[in-house]
């Protein structure tokens, strides 16, 4: 009981030695500054929104980068819940922005207000709502496409062109193990990898998103014969990748690519910019694998993220003017060009030839990375089919069975 | 009678910082962390009073097919811990009695590795132990040890015993300084004695020094426990928040943590708080016996 | 005979203890694209560069004297209530004390992240988001269960007589505390000085969701800045690693004696 007033006592002094202003950097009384929350690397947004800051000289725009690990999460989530949260922030897409709308800690954007936002695809908005109430919560920013990415020269030493058939891919493959190149590095002990892998060389054979959408309106599961078969790909596939390809990482994939000892690498746009800066000698090129039963391959896609609104914002007419810039064309032009990505922001053209000549097949034969669609649950179903797909590839379970898991986890909420 | 009272009232004095910088800053937040397992949650904001759905939500299929091999890893590498790391801590603290030269050079080398943050350690060692580029492999190769060169974190079968050999290697240091201490503190004289009666010198390690060690033991055994219990970094930072190959080296932590921070679950806060009730409990208890059984016998 | 095989033994085992991070530190002198492709290899000509670009680019400067500030406070403050804590539960009777000792320990058996949030919402009620001072205190308060853990068992394993010929003199508790017992623990301070040092010094989790301002961030949130911005720059990464890793070293080495002095003293009576 006597401890009560002490404790309180202790507190109260601790209270007083704190700094006085908890977090706003001093600033002017008739500039307004809005602080943005994001992962990356944070120069390329100073230099970003430097050009809206000339445009409207009343706004300072502060860009504050943290890592892009999984804390980002907490630490948004922490942020967004107290005081000293941002104005603006980035978003995750799909399943993991769901909490933060849930809890009210984001401003619902009207095209009113953003007006760009009308013109977005659907698909790439939708990855912005909220799933309860449809509302749009985030302006996109960048959309990431799945691929093969290729050695142009070790193609070219080898005689080889980018297949158009399954069977060239094959054929090609079979050529550059005789001669001891690893046809396709990739590394499946980093089991986020897995589910991109088997979307690049699957979703053709399980239809893309007609498949999907059956599956969301629960006309088939996953356990569809179709859907087996496009994750068997991988276990056809194994002859053609590392060794122990279970046991190696993303990194080392990345390194058997960068150094020439590998041919191929399947993965997403942004290993595009980590080729430049560490494979500077390789020439790259991108295709689209084949579908396997003949024609065209497709090439999944997901939207990366978003800028949404602190609901606690202290400025809230400046942010949402902010994002209607975001929204618009400049800003995407200035985002593709900046980073060399995609930007989300329709009718934006990347001037890098290699981008546009993705963005022109993304346009024909793209599709909706299905992982991302269904990563919801606790266990996250995209936790449970990783590991499925690892145990897979280490010969333990077979298609069917990973199937089976997949499907098993996401009727537990779907 | 006065002076005990002074004497009382003076420990509870003496208790008063610790008391409260330890209510305020761990037990209050831990507590409410506790209280939230009992809430639905929408994000951050707390929904409504659910009792107990959240451990119901333990129990199910699909979470209970992920805790209770997590919860045996722990095991194991407990068991690991305690007849690798500590058996070689206590046989280098023996070995190191007998060394004059260099024995403080050797003891902080063994020890260096527990200053490297864990983070660092798992990226060391995925490079070293790589399949495809690993120096471990090639040297294995380059001795004519080819069967031995294989993905040791890649195959589930090797995966954690992998794990131990590493803990062991950044922690050994821990238990070696302990035991040297303990022998430190043995009285020479005794085993003398012993000596000069015929004793062998496994009888004077067995009868004399072994019984002796006892209070050492039973603390290392006791931070093992725990330690084992709530590893987390290493895994981590060696096969990911899944506890990669194949989910061989998932464990309690790395559960926690993926139903907290990594699932986008929008109750991802009531099953993790009653994921980390569940750990604290058996932790804590088991703690606990563990303490009485060990303390008892010395 | 027997001797030198205990000495091969043992030396054998450093050679084991030491590669991984011999390795680390010869990669931090190489530059990245010779790291890509042989991942093993000794130093070439332009050694310094790494670390050059590492100081620099992550304003390591700034993360070094945060870090610094935050661990020594924060292990010093520890410390010290531990120890005046410590010393009753050890060597005194009364009451609650075996519920205060479990009160204390049982703050080593739970998953610390756990508490993050509520920790956060108390913090930013006091104003102690983005400080360094809340920093300190969330860490001296970690530390006491271990530090309580330690101290206490040396504080039981003291001789007996020691209080009883204190309080004879007529010395208080305070003036026994600090004249007979505080002597005899000192290497023991030095051992969980050591032992909580080290993973505040590593720890990242707290200041990345404590901490704000750029210029109050310490060195783990540095290398997790590293591990995002440099991740293909491997030569730097090892670089900034050895870096952080030195001060430790430097601890430690400078403690070792001090460290074996201390176990000795408490472990066994």
């Amino acid at each position: 009981m006597r401890l009560a007033p002490v404790a309180a006592a202790i507190v109260l002094s601790v209270a007083a030695c704190a700094p006085s202003s908890p977090s706003t950097p001093a600033q002017s009384q008739d500039k307004v500054t809005l602080s943005v929350w994001g992962w990356g690397p944070e120069e390329n947004y100073d230099k970003m929104f430097a050009a809206y800051e000339k445009l409207n000289p009343g706004v300072d725009v502060d860009a504050r980068s943290f890592t892009t690990a999984t804390e980002y999460d907490t630490i948004l989530s922490t942020g967004l819940a107290g005081d000293s949260g941002p104005d603006l922030a980035w978003l995750r897409a799909g399943a993991n922005l769901q909490p933060l709308v849930e809890a009210g800690r984001l401003l619902p954007l009207e095209t009113s207000d953003v007006p760009g936002l009308k013109d977005y695809d659907e698909g790439v908005l939708r990855s912005a709502k909220g799933d309860k109430d449809g509302k749009v919560y985030g302006v996109p920013f960048a959309v990431q496409t799945l691929q093969v990415i290729y050695n142009k020269k070790i193609f070219a030493d080898h005689g080889i062109t980018p297949p158009r058939t399954w069977d060239d891919m094959i054929a090609a493959a079979e050529k550059l193990k005789a001669n001891k190149i690893v046809p396709f590095a990739f590394g499946g002990k980093d089991d986020w990898m897995l589910p991109i892998v088997a979307s690049i060389f699957g979703t053709a054979t399980w239809g893309g998103d007609t498949f999907l959408d059956d599956v969301k309106a629960k006309r088939k599961t996953f356990t569809d014969p179709a859907f087996v078969e496009g994750i068997d790909q991988l276990n056809k596939l194994k002859p053609y990748f590392p060794d122990d390809v279970a046991g190696v990482s993303y990194t080392d994939a990345q390194i058997l690519f960068s150094s020439g000892k590998a041919a191929m690498f399947p993965g997403g746009l942004w290993e595009l910019n980590f080729f430049a800066e560490n494979a500077k000698g390789v020439e790259l090129g991108v295709f689209t694998p084949p579908a396997p039963k003949g024609g065209q391959g497709m090439m999944p896609g997901f939207t990366d993220g978003s800028y949404g609104i602190s609901a606690k914002t202290r400025h809230k007419a400046e942010a949402l003017k902010f994002a209607a810039w975001l929204a618009s064309k400049d800003y995407g032009q200035l985002f593709t060009d900046t980073l060399s990505i995609f930007s989300a922001v329709p009718g934006v053209k990347p001037t890098d030839p290699l981008l546009e000549e993705v963005s022109t097949t993304f346009d024909k034969q793209g599709a909706t990375y299905f992982m991302n669609e269904f990563a919801y649950g606790n266990p996250s179903s995209q936790t449970v089919f990783s590991k499925s797909l690892q145990e897979m590839l280490l010969g333990r379970i077979t298609a069917e069975q990973a199937a089976e898991q997949l499907d098993k986890s996401v009727a537990t909420w779907l | 009678m006065a002076l005990s009272t002074t004497r009382r009232g003076s420990s509870y004095l003496f208790l008063i910082p610790a008391f409260v910088l330890y209510s305020l800053f761990v037990v209050y937040p831990l507590f409410t962390g506790l209280t939230y397992s009992v809430f639905s949650w929408k994000g951050t904001l707390r929904d409504t009073f659910v009792g107990f759905a959240n451990y119901a939500g333990l129990l199910t299929e699909s979470f209970r097919d992920q805790l209770l091999p997590a919860l045996g890893h722990n095991f194991l590498l407990f068991a690991g811990t305690m007849l690798v790391q500590n058996t070689l801590g206590l046989a280098f603290a023996l070995a190191l009695s007998r060394v004059r030269r260099g024995k403080r050079a050797l003891q902080t080398m063994f020890a260096l590795p527990y200053l490297v943050n864990p983070l660092v350690i798992g990226y060391l060692w995925t490079l070293l132990l790589s399949p495809t580029f690993g120096p471990v492999n090639s040297l294995l190769r380059g001795v004519g040890l080819e069967g031995l060169a294989m993905p040791w974190l890649g195959d589930p079968a090797t995966a954690l015993p992998t794990v131990i050999v590493i803990t062991t290697w950044q922690w050994v240091g821990f238990p070696m300084l302990l035991f040297s201490a303990a022998l430190g503190g043995i009285p020479q004289e005794y085993a003398e004695a012993a000596r000069t009666d015929g004793a062998t010198s496994w009888q004077v390690f067995r009868r004399i020094t072994l019984p002796l060690l006892r209070p050492a033991m039973a603390t290392i055994t006791i931070l093992s426990f725990i330690g084992s219990m709530n590893t987390f970094a290493l895994v981590y930072a060696l096969g990911g928040s899944n506890g990669a190959p194949a989910g061989a080296t998932d464990v309690l932590g790395l559960l926690f943590y993926r139903a907290a921070f990594a699932s986008g679950d929008v109750n991802a806060l009531g099953t993790s708080s009653a994921l980390a009730v569940f750990m604290f409990t058996f932790i804590f208890g088991s703690t606990l016996l563990l303490e009485r059984v060990l303390r008892r016998r010395t | 005979m027997r001797t030198l095989w205990i000495k091969l033994l043992l030396w054998g085992y450093a050679v084991f203890s030491m590669a991984p991070l011999v390795v680390m530190v010869l990669s931090s002198f190489r530059p990245t694209s010779e790291i890509f492709d042989e991942p093993i290899g000794l130093p070439t000509g332009s050694a310094f560069d790494n670390y050059a670009k590492a100081w620099t680019e992550a304003s390591f400067s700034t993360y070094v004297v945060n870090s610094v500030i935050v661990v020594v406070s924060a292990v010093l403050l520890g410390a010290v209530v531990s120890l005046l804590a410590a010393y009753p539960l050890g060597r005194r009777r009364f009451g609650g004390r075996g519920l205060l000792t479990a009160y204390f320990i049982s703050g080593m058996t739970l998953p610390a992240h756990l508490g993050v949030l509520p920790l956060f919402y108390l913090l930013e009620s006091m104003g102690l988001v983005d400080s360094l001072l809340g920093l300190i205190l969330v860490y001296a308060a970690g530390s006491i269960p271990f530090n309580v853990f330690v101290l206490t068992a040396f504080f039981r394993q003291l001789p007996y007589e020691l209080d009883e010929a204190a309080s004879l003199d007529g010395a208080g508790p305070l003036a026994t505390f600090w004249h007979v017992m505080l002597p005899l623990v000192r290497p023991a301070i030095a051992t969980v000085i050591v032992f909580q040092f080290v993973p505040l010094w590593n720890d990242f989790f707290y200041p990345l969701v404590l901490m704000r301002d750029e210029s109050k961030l310490t060195l783990p949130v540095g290398l997790t800045h590293f591990f995002g911005e440099f991740q293909n720059d491997w030569g730097t990464l090892f670089a900034g690693l050895v870096m952080t890793t030195i001060p430790l070293v430097v601890l430690f080495v400078l403690a070792t004696r001090q460290i074996v002095a201390g176990l000795t003293a408490g472990m066994n009576r």
